[in-house]
This record gives structure tokens, sequence and C-alpha cells, in this order.
């Protein structure tokens, strides 16, 4: 039978910045139990010992500040809850301690555990519950940002945990550069929102490879006019700044930045997508976020295959070599493809080193240059190879909804 | 179909003035790290360690950004500039034969006399 997956020509991937699951979506348990986001049952200890249960309290701009650690050892306190014995298990419970040790207030450490209510957030809320929300997104890796984007472009952060910039290791490459020179070539871009924001992927593909990049108002337009490449990755505006065409505020979701500023960017390429008949019907887009942030977040991380690159013993800065054998705290992610049933909950386990995996899965017949971690990634679309697995599938609609939501953009 | 609302940012929200947070400062870093790699025609004259703020980090990113692009666009007009020439050179050797056979067959028949 054929089904979306049939008419699949373009992946589009939003990458925001620094959110958990239970902070962005958390809500969404209450109105469909499948969804594993924030109960009654849930808390952390503050340093005091009180019990600090999550609230949806969160603000779209001016209560996480100072920006919550997330590196290496901040992250490995949240999810051992301060445990550094050799036979310690995830429990999620040092959020609050990890949170008190940046201000020293007890009061404000709580707010790590804070929540939107789903009113808050009417873009990616509505999504989460038309379209395929995944119950277990995980960071790559218990860090930050630079090292955690590198997986979603290299499947692979080449032994790095840090924000420190990398070199690219062969025979691993990017997956655009796999895509453009494949035979036959394929197409693939990275939209950055503009100059003054430019890209997180700078010393090795900006550097070397300009030509793979566009800013975000030619995204819009390549859009408008259905001449997407077959793979987008799209970065949001990474700072406050005057444009071009004036007032430009950051809208990755970074804290301190505002969350409204990001709801409005995920509605605009959505809608971008979305009002083009010769486009929405071909294209799935996946909206994620790089890692949690420091906020809190319940479900605890599981083990993965270890990658081929371990880091030293002094770069996590734990006294431990990492060995890149389990993931990074839960983020949101969400598919959207008018293929997709709506209401659509995921289960399975995934990391952003799906992203590659899914895209070279889908478009390259044969890849064999792949880091250990991209090769034992699931994927979040099926190759169209035959025959799909139709318990897979996430684009299994034999007929295109056309009861997708609209946003006022 | 209802067309969902999405509230707009406050004004308020824009704060150029507001510290660089530890994401930009990788991303100054990371790229000051090429900067050193261009031309020194390319580079900057903004001093890294005195970025404090939000609006100080776009200025930096953003004239690196360009001037990244700038170099890699100048070496592809050199690289254009180059081409042609060596097109033409190609042109005309494979012309030249034609001519130097023309000439021999002369010089053959003249020896020939």
């Amino acid at each position: 039978m054929s089904t979306g997956l049939d008419q699949l020509k373009h992946i589009v991937v939003l990458m925001m910045e620094n959110r958990s699951f239970d902070h962005m979506l958390g809500s969404l348990k209450a109105i469909d139990s499948r969804i594993d986001g924030v109960t009654d049952q849930l808390s952390n200890p503050d340093t005091t010992g009180a019990s600090v249960k999550p609230q949806p309290l969160a603000e779209f701009q001016g209560q996480l500040n100072p920006d919550p650690d997330h590196h290496f050892p901040a992250v490995d306190l949240q999810i051992f809850g301060g445990d550094a014995s050799p036979t310690r298990a995830p429990n999620m419970q040092g959020f609050v301690k990890s949170y008190f040790n940046q201000r020293r207030d007890v009061e404000h450490s709580q707010k790590i555990m804070y929540y939107f209510k789903q009113s808050d957030l009417p873009v990616l809320a509505k999504l989460a519950l038309e379209f395929a929300v995944f119950n277990r997104w995980f960071a790559s890796i218990p860090g930050p940002t630079i090292c955690n984007r590198a997986f979603a472009h290299y499947g692979t952060s080449f032994g790095r945990v840090d924000m420190n910039p990398f070199d690219v290791i062969e025979p691993f490459k990017s997956i655009y550069t796999r895509l453009i020179k494949a035979t036959p070539k394929h197409t693939a871009k990275i939209y950055y929102y503009d100059t003054t924001s430019s890209t997180m992927e700078v010393v090795n593909l900006l550097q070397n490879q300009p030509e793979l990049f566009g800013t975000y108002d030619q995204f819009k337009k390549d859009c408008d006019q259905a001449i997407l490449p077959e793979y987008s990755f799209v970065e949001p505006n990474y700072n406050d700044h005057t444009g071009d065409s004036g007032e430009e505020v950051a809208n990755d979701q970074h804290p301190d930045h505002d969350v409204l500023a990001g709801e409005f960017l995920i509605a605009e390429v959505y809608m971008h997508i979305r009002r083009n008949p010769k486009l929405w019907p071909n294209t799935a887009m996946l909206v994620v976020y790089d890692e949690h942030g420091g906020i809190y977040d319940h479900v605890p991380p599981p083990a993965c295959k270890p990658d081929k690159f371990h880091s030293s013993e002094a770069d996590p800065g734990t006294k431990q070599p990492f060995k890149f054998d389990r993931l990074g705290v839960r983020v949101p992610a969400i598919l959207i493809s008018p293929w997709i049933p709506k209401n659509t909950v995921v289960d399975r386990v995934f990391d952003h080193a799906s992203i590659p995996a899914t895209v070279a899965k889908f478009f390259l017949e044969d890849d064999p240059n792949r880091s250990p971690r991209e090769i034992n990634a699931d994927v979040f679309i099926e190759p169209n190879v035959q025959p799909v697995d139709a318990n897979r599938n996430l684009l299994s609609l034999a007929n295109m909804r056309d009861d997708c939501p609209k946003f006022d953009i | 179909m209802e067309v969902i609302h999405v509230p707009r940012p406050s004004k308020k929200a824009m704060d150029p003035d507001r510290p660089a947070n530890a994401l930009l400062l990788a991303q100054i870093s990371h790229l000051q790290h090429v900067e050193r790699r261009l031309p020194l025609r390319y580079r900057s004259e903004i001093y890294t360690h005195a970025i404090k703020t939000e609006g100080e980090a776009a200025s930096y990113i953003r004239e690196v950004t360009e001037a990244i692009h700038q170099a890699h666009a100048d070496a592809a007009k050199q690289r254009a500039k180059r081409t042609p020439k060596r097109g033409l050179e190609i042109a005309a050797a494979a012309e030249r034969p034609k001519r130097s056979s023309k000439k021999k067959t002369k010089t053959t028949k003249r020896r020939k006399k």
C-alpha cells in the first residue's frame, strides 16, 4: 500500500536551544497520558533537603538568570544527584542542587523545576498533539551545545564533550558533504538566520564549505518557490541584534532569550512549508532541541553503544573519561508531516545521531563511513526500500490529512 | 479551519546589552580560530576580549562571517580569472596543429621543389 513515505522528497530539521522535554511539553501528560510528561509524583531535593515539585510557572524570559549550567560536570550532578560511585544509576535528582551552585539562592534554585502550561506554547504544544511527539529523544551527550550539535551534523563529536572547536576526523564526514558528493548527487543546505547570528558550525563547515550555507530569508524564499534542497538544517537567531530589516530578537529559546520569539520561528518555518502545495505533501519537518540547558527532566538517559572516540580523563571535568556510552538529558522533538496520523506518540529511543542516520539511510543507498553512534542510532523516517516496516513508518497514512493546523503568521 | 494565533514577543524582549551567554562566547572563540587563518585584509579590528554584550558579540560575528564568505568569493573570482586564460590556451593549442600542418605541407612542397 502506498503511504506518505512514497511522497517524501525533503527533510527539514529545525534545531532550537537548551530546553528540556518536561519544561516545554511536560504539561501535555494531563491531556494525553501516553505523553511522558510531568506528574505529581516527581520531585527534586533542594539544598535544605526540602522536596521541590515541578510547577507550571515557567516564564518566557527573565526567570532562568543566570543561564543554568549545562556543561558536563553540572549535567553529571543533575543526572546522578551527586553520586560519584562506580555503581551509580541516573536518578535525575540533582537539578535544583546544580542550579543552587550558581547563585547560592535556595528559592531561586527551585525555578529549575518550572515548566510551561500548554496554553503558554500554542505552537509547540499544538504541533506535538497534531503530529508525532517523541517520548524518548535525548541529547547525544550529557553536555553543552557544540558537541551535541556536532552529532546532528556528523553523527559524532569526535571525542569532544565541551564547547571547544573540534577537528573532523576521517573517514567520517558531515551529512551535507556526504549528500553533495554522492553519486548521484543530492542537495543539502544549512540555513543560518543571518550573518549576524551565523552558525554554530564555524570551524569546519563555514570555514571550508561556505557554499553550504544560506540565510533564513533564503530558506523562506526557497520554500515559497518549492526549491528546497533534499535536506535542510535550519539554525535560529542566537543573539539580539539590529539587522538589515530592523530589530532581530534572538529566537533560539536559549535562556534568557524570549521563548515566544522561538514559538514564532517554529510557526513560521512550519507555515512556509505548510502553505505551499508543492512542498507540504513531500516534506517532513523535525523540530528538536540540542540539549536540555540544565533544566529539569524526569527521564533517566539510557545507555547506548559507545562511540569510536573517547574523551580524555580531564575533558569531562569529572575525573573519569567518557566513552560516549550513555545519552544526555531528554529534549523535545516533534516530527511533522500531513502523512502522520494525528496525535502520534513515539516511544523508541533517539538522539541527534538519528538525524544523519535518517537522512543518510533515506537518501543514500550505501554509506559505509558512519560513526558507531550513527550506525546504532534509530531512524525517525524509514528508508523507502521495500518492504517498509509498517509498525515503524511514521508517515503511514495512505491519504494526506487536510486537517493540519494553521498559524496566523 | 481555525487559524491559531501566535503571540508575538514583547518589545522588551530585545536587549542587545544583555551579557553574552556561554554559547555566544564559544561562537566568538570559534570565529576567532578561523579568523587567524584569514589573510590580514579580511580580519576584524574588534578586540574580542572586550566583548561583553550580545550586541558587541553580534557585530564581531557578522564581520567575521562576512569576511569568510568574502575571502572565498574573492578566491573564486581569482580562480575564474585564471580558468578562461587556460581555456583560451587550450583552445589556441587545439588550433595550432592545423596551421602548423599547413605550413609543414608548404615546407614539404618547397623541399620537394
